[in-house]
């Protein structure tokens, strides 16, 4: 398509909305504090959390299996994380091998005889990854795109595990869109920023929900203690 | 499988009703969703303040659309997304696959959106040299079975497990032996993992557009849009300019209400924000990220009068909860968009004149307007469309000819009472032995089901005879 087709298209969009407005001639700031106002009935629209503490909520939320395909667990420190993995592994009768996000604070912990470096594009693969927020009121998880945070590793593996701190443990997803927009204020927006609530499913074959559509078929959340 | 056209509406539903299957085919979905919609209302006490919250949040948007536009558009510059502007659905069309074209691409993965499908993006493909591969489990279905899809959340539902088996053994590389659904879902992991990987460009469509910081986000439960995304060099998002809100916050009284509205799930699986192409250091992701905003006929929506339909978050509830939609299911419509939504939108994206016949299928029982996750008048819109059809004289002679009869009989208060009470003898000689079936000019009621043979009365005679009663018991 050529650039006068474009901008002419362009223009003629914006003359029909221009034609159409009950023009209110509202200025910039006019308009955001009409759309501040919006906001503030966020309070009394969304639905209650099972705890007034976040970290709790969340748990909740996955143990009375309202995430699809979520377990969770709250240890005590990073130290323990291998051995939380070497768990889920004999829970679910896998090897030892799976692909850890590539983060000083995860690769160093002592992995022992897991292989920690496992390519991904194969199908049936652990993933484990630190999260960046969690949110209580929908069960997620939420991970931003960066150097060494690949989306792909949130989306091939058959397997996900979600390290999340408790201290980012958010209440609601209002909670969430206020701290991105103060990333965005920074110039700081990540390509990509997920909210990840249970595993990859599909109801469109008669209606039957089957795990694993595309990528996870299980998900284990693991709260951490400390900071 | 033929692709049904709007201007044969009347035609199509005969064709529907006559399958005997699809009824029950479409209540196996409708009614679930119904019930589980149902459910999630319950158990969300806020939901009517979530519901005004939405429709406040879309109103507001749509009165300053031009401003958020123009927002949008800065914002998502900024953030190193070539925008593109396409007033018809040809030029959107267009844009993508000159942009596929720059890029020499031979297969392309696409990530379900209504938009898609909207502006023929399907098709323009199939015409071309380059090999569309569609990543929704839905979609993937009736890209191989050829169909167009027959509801906006669940494209397939008119496919049986038995018609996916065979398409999986006919299609699949490694198709399984199995009839079961899990294993089903596994082929088609299979079949898709190195599609994804190895595709040139990912297009998706966008659920909403956030002005103030140039996002796009998709909305699934198989992750789809992520791995539709991410791997290729080139992401195109095709959007309406109706997805529009004014930030991430915003958009979350919507996801409360889109998720619950469609599915009854509390929020999907997979919800994700899109700001332009890879950062220079990013593991992953695209290295070029293009936006097409389209038009095709919204703004024309929003100088006539329908500017609530620009509200629609594509949820599908007025489709799951539509007595018309139920029985005839979404392939009759001959649009993308079916059920009451559709019948709104359609005429819009097409015209009156070919698109009017949907408009009168509706019964008015209000209750697609009661489900709206944002309190569209869905019905108050279709009447006004069906007077917009009246005046321009789009409806046959024989129906103009008699509704000018009846509005001359309906007039006159006697001559309309002697009239109903001599239908009512006709209509009593015809009940007699089954003959009802065979009343003239009943023949598009009573060729798929029963009339019900009418009271002995007619309303006023019964209605005067009680208010006679009523005057007698309240004499003091």
């Amino acid at each position: 398509m050529t650039k006068q087709t474009n901008d002419l298209s362009r223009a003629r969009i914006f003359k029909a909305i221009e034609d159409a407005s009950q023009n209110t001639n509202m200025d910039k700031q006019a308009i955001d504090a009409e759309a501040l106002d919006i906001l503030s009935e966020s309070e009394f629209a969304r639905p209650q959390l099972l705890s007034s503490d976040a970290s709790e909520a969340l748990m909740m939320r996955i143990d009375a299996g309202l995430v699809i395909g979520t377990t969770c667990e709250k240890i005590d420190s990073l130290m323990n994380l291998p051995n939380a993995v070497k768990q889920f592994f004999s829970q679910h009768n896998l090897p030892s091998v799976l692909k850890v996000q590539a983060l000083e604070s995860l690769t160093s912990l002592s992995w022992e005889d897991i292989a920690i470096d496992v390519d991904i594009q194969q199908d049936n693969t652990v993933g484990l990854c630190m999260a960046e927020y969690g949110v209580a009121e929908t069960g997620s998880f939420v991970v931003h795109s960066s150097a060494n945070m690949p989306i792909l590793l949130n989306f091939l593996p058959l397997y996900l595990i979600a390290v999340v701190a408790k201290s980012k443990v958010l209440h609601y997803m209002d909670d969430y869109a206020l701290i991105a927009n103060a990333i965005a204020k920074k110039g700081e927006t990540p390509r990509n920023m997920c909210l990840i609530s249970g595993v990859s499913g599909t109801t469109d074959i008669e209606g039957v929900l089957v795990q694993g559509a595309h990528g996870p078929e299980r998900l284990h959340v693991i709260i951490i203690e400390d900071k | 499988m033929q692709v049904n056209k709007p201007e044969n509406f009347n035609e199509n539903v005969i064709k529907a009703l006559s399958q005997p299957n699809l009824k029950k085919v479409i209540r196996r979905t409708t009614d679930k969703a119904e019930s589980k919609r149902a459910e999630a209302v319950a158990s969300f006490p806020e939901f009517e303040k979530a519901r005004l919250q939405g429709q406040k949040v879309k109103d507001h948007t749509i009165k300053h659309m031009g401003h958020y536009l123009a927002e949008f558009e800065k914002n998502a510059i900024a953030q190193g997304t070539i925008v593109h502007w396409a007033s018809t659905a040809e030029e959107a069309s267009k844009i993508v696959l000159d942009i596929c074209r720059q890029h020499q691409a031979k297969t392309v993965t696409r990530s379900k959106s209504m938009l898609g499908e909207e502006i023929g993006l399907t098709h323009a493909f199939d015409n071309s040299e380059i090999e569309r591969i569609e990543t929704d489990l839905a979609e993937h279905i009736i890209q191989l079975a050829g169909d167009p899809p027959s509801h906006i959340v669940w494209p397939a539902m008119h496919r049986s497990r038995e018609d996916v088996v065979k398409l999986f053994r006919e299609f699949h590389k490694d198709p399984t032996q199995s009839e079961e659904i899990v294993d089903l879902v596994a082929s088609a992991r299979r079949d898709l993992r190195a599609k994804f990987l190895n595709s040139d460009i990912g297009i998706s469509g966008s659920n909403f557009l956030l002005a103030d910081s140039g996002s796009s986000c998709t909305v699934t439960n198989e992750g789809n849009a992520e791995l539709t995304i991410t791997p290729p060099k080139v992401h195109i998002v095709t959007a309406g300019i109706e997805k529009l809100v004014p930030s991430m916050a915003h958009a979350v009284p919507l996801l409360r209400l889109l998720t619950r509205s469609a599915t009854g799930a509390d929020i999907t699986q997979y919800i994700t924000f899109h700001n332009g192409p890879k950062r220079p250091n990013d593991a992953d992701g695209p290295e070029e990220c293009h936006i097409v905003l389209v038009d095709n006929g919204r703004t024309k929506m929003l100088a006539n009068g329908m500017k609530e339909m620009l509200r629609c978050i594509r949820c599908g509830a007025c489709m799951n909860h539509c007595v018309v939609y139920k029985h005839i299911g979404g392939h009759a419509y001959g649009s993308v968009y079916p059920g009451p939504m559709g019948s709104v939108l359609t005429p819009h994206l097409n015209s009156l004149e070919v698109a009017n016949k949907q408009t009168h299928a509706c019964t008015m029982n209000g209750r697609c307007e009661e489900v709206c996750p944002v309190n569209i008048p869905l019905p108050s819109l279709l009447r006004s469309l069906r007077a917009q059809s009246w005046e321009q004289k789009y409806e046959p002679l024989t129906n103009r000819f008699f509704v000018n009869v009846f509005a001359q009989v309906a007039k006159r208060p006697r001559l309309f009472q002697f009239a109903s009470a001599c239908s009512l003898i006709a209509m009593k000689i015809f009940s007699r032995n089954g003959w009802i079936r065979f009343m003239p000019m009943a023949s598009g009621w009573t060729r798929n089901r029963d009339l019900i043979a009418p009271d002995t009365n007619t309303f006023m005679q019964q209605y005067n005879a009680q208010q006679k009663a009523k005057k007698l018991t309240t004499k003091p």
